[in-house]
């Protein structure tokens, strides 16, 4: 063990009785976790509200059948959600709109940003594809009318233009809207949407709950000493430093 | 029962011997009782205490909820001040209680607030140390000996006044006629009891513990706070992909094979894809399949064929004719007998192969409501009519499921196989949430999970 590896430990070891925090010992941590009794189906419903948020149509009516939970929402508007995502991922994004319109007319009109946001795809799609004249034509038809209504809209707007103005796009400082992340961006963007617009939740909550344990154990930290959970994704419990 | 279970904990905690342990007996409680609500059902203050109230001030209706003056008041000693029955409940988000002025009376010094159990009677909350009043003659807000501060309006005839403690903040707040008028840090110690208070003649006032809608809306505050809370923890940042590589590990703990390929093939076909299969090769793909077949005959209340698999893949889990494992097989297979109305067989088997788990300790009761099912018509609406719900063919599979787990010559720790991560994670965080509350004096609320989902459901009614 390195010098600054005993410093530190004797530091906390100081700090632990500085404070004179209380230990819980494994033995009386494990009593403890005995008695929280989760139920099962409320796992199962953590689980199925995670694939349908996420949109895994196909596992989620796998798990209705093997496992008896009951998806929140027809399965049926998945598939319809994940359409327009994907087609957002692929930078079809005139499909997307269309689809969004099918689904629900009043996604669009109610969100002006998302509009926004969905035509301003458009256009890096037809900047990437090398379309200039038709880009050019579309963000002055289309997208500079919204940006007069809006001040962060034109801001973005000019940003994207901006991609014309550049021979080699690849090292030009505006670069990151033709990266992947953007098409990401805006198909979750839509996502939400959809999601909101079916009265559903936007994320699933298993991540919060997640969030929830490291801060619930972080607020502990303060008041006792006791076997904490350092890596979630394999839930081993480790000795409270004494 | 009892005796069985815990001593079978300390056997799990210990060895892992080459016959397998019992793990069934971990599902037979919850095969009779289910699992019991945590619910911190701490009681609320329902009517206002008769013994301890200012008598000979005040006059008290026999609902014990409305207080009306009557004398004529001559000094600060004759307050007419009544507590509640209870104090205020502590394990919860925010406590909160409302008095309704029907008559103002004479000067309107009417008071509601909060007291300790020591708080002298005949004094108006707020005069005494250690307690707190919203006075509504002159709308100051009074906190222990001389310490005034102005803090609302003044209240009177047919207003509508609450007084509320909100453990997450830490505050003693009022409202008036559904509407916040402040709050103040909540700086007295011990149990609070809601107090309401009248010192000048036919002054009356009426008290709604919560029997009554509120005129404010509490669970929009409650909503707030939780709001509130989420925001801070919504903040930290969580390894990437820690959620499917759980999600995953409880499909495969549990032999959801279908769920897991289809899960499988969604998360490499997604942009970017999502890799957590390889680097999880973990001991929970052991015996996937045979999982998942085991869990489907029972689920289909097809339990011989389960019994016949069980025999032929994983004989040890079965040869102990009197483990829980086998009786919870067993007591299956006479429950489907009688779902299909085949009463003689199940007479007939339940006398070959129930009687013999009669004298065990601890298995008598389930033996007992099992073949209770024999004596009513209808057994679906008796009193063991749970028996013959799906829950019970899921907590048979689950058990199943565990002693397969337990068959793998890599397990170390037994607890793994009746625990996904998953229920691991949320053990901590209840645990967590609990203990953390038990040194805040017990006061606010601790986590559960099942009001994850209320909550999302109040959330949507709102939007």
């Amino acid at each position: 063990m390195s010098l600054f590896w005993i410093v530190i430990r004797q530091f906390a070891e100081n700090e632990a009785m500085a404070t004179s925090k209380k230990v819980i010992t494994r033995e009386e941590w494990e009593k403890k976790l005995n008695d929280v009794k989760i139920r099962k189906e409320d796992m199962n419903k953590l689980v199925m509200n995670f694939l349908v948020t996420e949109g895994y149509v196909d596992a989620a009516e796998k798990f209705r059948m093997e496992s008896g939970a009951e998806p929140e929402i027809d399965l049926a508007t998945i598939t319809d959600r994940m359409a327009v995502k994907k087609a957002v991922q692929c930078g079809n994004v005139e499909d997307a709109i269309e689809k969004v319109n099918d689904l629900n007319p009043e996604i669009l009109d109610t969100n002006p940003q998302l509009f926004f946001h969905l035509q301003q795809q458009r256009l890096i799609e037809l900047i990437r594809n090398g379309k200039v004249e038709e880009a050019l034509e579309f963000a002055q038809e289309e997208l500079a009318p919204r940006g007069e209504e809006n001040q962060s809209f034109l801001e973005e707007l000019e940003r994207t233009v901006a991609l014309l103005a550049f021979e080699d796009v690849s090292n030009c400082p505006v670069r990151d809207l033709l990266d992947i992340s953007q098409r990401l961006k805006t198909a979750s963007e839509v996502n939400a949407a959809i999601l909101t617009s079916q009265s559903h939740e936007k994320d699933p909550k298993l991540p919060s709950l997640l969030k929830m344990l490291m801060w619930a154990q972080d607020q502990l930290d303060e008041k006792a000493a006791y076997p904490r959970i350092n890596d979630l994704s394999t839930a081993m419990l480790e000795d409270p430093p004494i | 029962m009892n005796d069985r279970i815990n001593s079978s904990n300390n056997v799990i905690n210990t060895t892992n011997s080459t016959t397998p342990q019992d793990l069934g007996l971990q599902f037979l409680e919850m095969v009779r009782f289910g699992l019991c609500d945590t619910d911190d059902d701490d009681e609320s203050p329902t009517e206002l205490n008769t013994i301890n109230s200012s008598g000979g001030f005040l006059f008290v209706a026999t609902d014990k909820l409305s207080i009306k003056y009557t004398n004529v008041n001559l000094h600060d000693h004759d307050v007419g001040v009544i507590q509640a029955n209870k104090p205020a409940p502590v394990k919860r988000l925010v406590y909160y209680f409302e008095i309704h002025v029907k008559n103002a009376g004479a000067k309107g010094q009417i008071a509601i607030g909060f007291t300790t159990d020591r708080f002298k009677v005949r004094r108006q909350p707020g005069w005494e140390p250690n307690s707190c009043g919203y006075h509504g003659d002159d709308g100051l807000l009074y906190r222990g000996v001389g310490k005034k501060e102005p803090f609302g309006p003044t209240y009177t005839s047919d207003d509508t006044v609450g007084a509320g403690i909100n453990y997450a903040s830490g505050e003693l707040f009022f409202t008036k006629n559904g509407i916040v008028v402040g709050a103040v840090e909540k700086d007295i110690k011990g149990p609070l009891f809601p107090t309401i208070a009248v010192h000048s003649q036919n002054e009356e006032v009426q008290v709604n513990f919560g029997q009554k809608p509120f005129a404010f809306d509490l669970k929009v505050l409650e909503a707030q706070e939780r709001m509130k809370q989420q925001a801070t923890v919504e903040k930290l940042s969580l390894p990437s992909n820690v959620s499917y590589r759980i999600v995953r590990s409880y499909l495969e703990h549990y032999g959801y094979e279908d769920t897991l390929r289809a899960f499988d093939m969604a998360c490499e076909s997604t942009v970017p894809p999502i890799c957590i299969t390889q680097e999880t090769a973990s001991d929970n793909m052991y015996a996937l399949n045979q999982r998942r077949t085991l869990r489907q005959l029972i689920r289909k209340g097809e339990i011989d064929a389960a019994l016949g698999k069980l025999n032929e893949w994983y004989p040890q889990i079965v040869q102990d004719e009197k483990s829980a494992t086998s009786l919870l097989l067993h007591c299956q297979k006479f429950i489907e007998l009688v779902r299909v109305g085949a009463l003689k067989e199940a007479v007939k088997f339940g006398r070959n192969h129930l009687a013999k788990f009669y004298d065990l300790p601890g298995f008598q009761d389930l033996v007992q409501d099992t073949v209770a099912l024999l004596a009513y018509e209808r057994p679906q609406e008796s009193p063991v009519g749970y028996l013959l719900e799906d829950k019970q063919r899921e907590i048979l599979a689950d058990a199943v499921n565990a002693m397969v787990l337990s068959t793998n010559p890599n397990v170390k720790d037994l607890q793994s196989c009746l625990h996904p991560y998953l229920e691991r994670l949320l053990r901590q965080l209840t645990a967590c949430c609990l203990v953390r509350r038990s040194f805040n004096g017990d006061e606010g609320e601790a986590f559960q999970l099942d009001r994850v989902f209320d909550s999302s459901k109040n959330v949507s009614a709102n939007a």
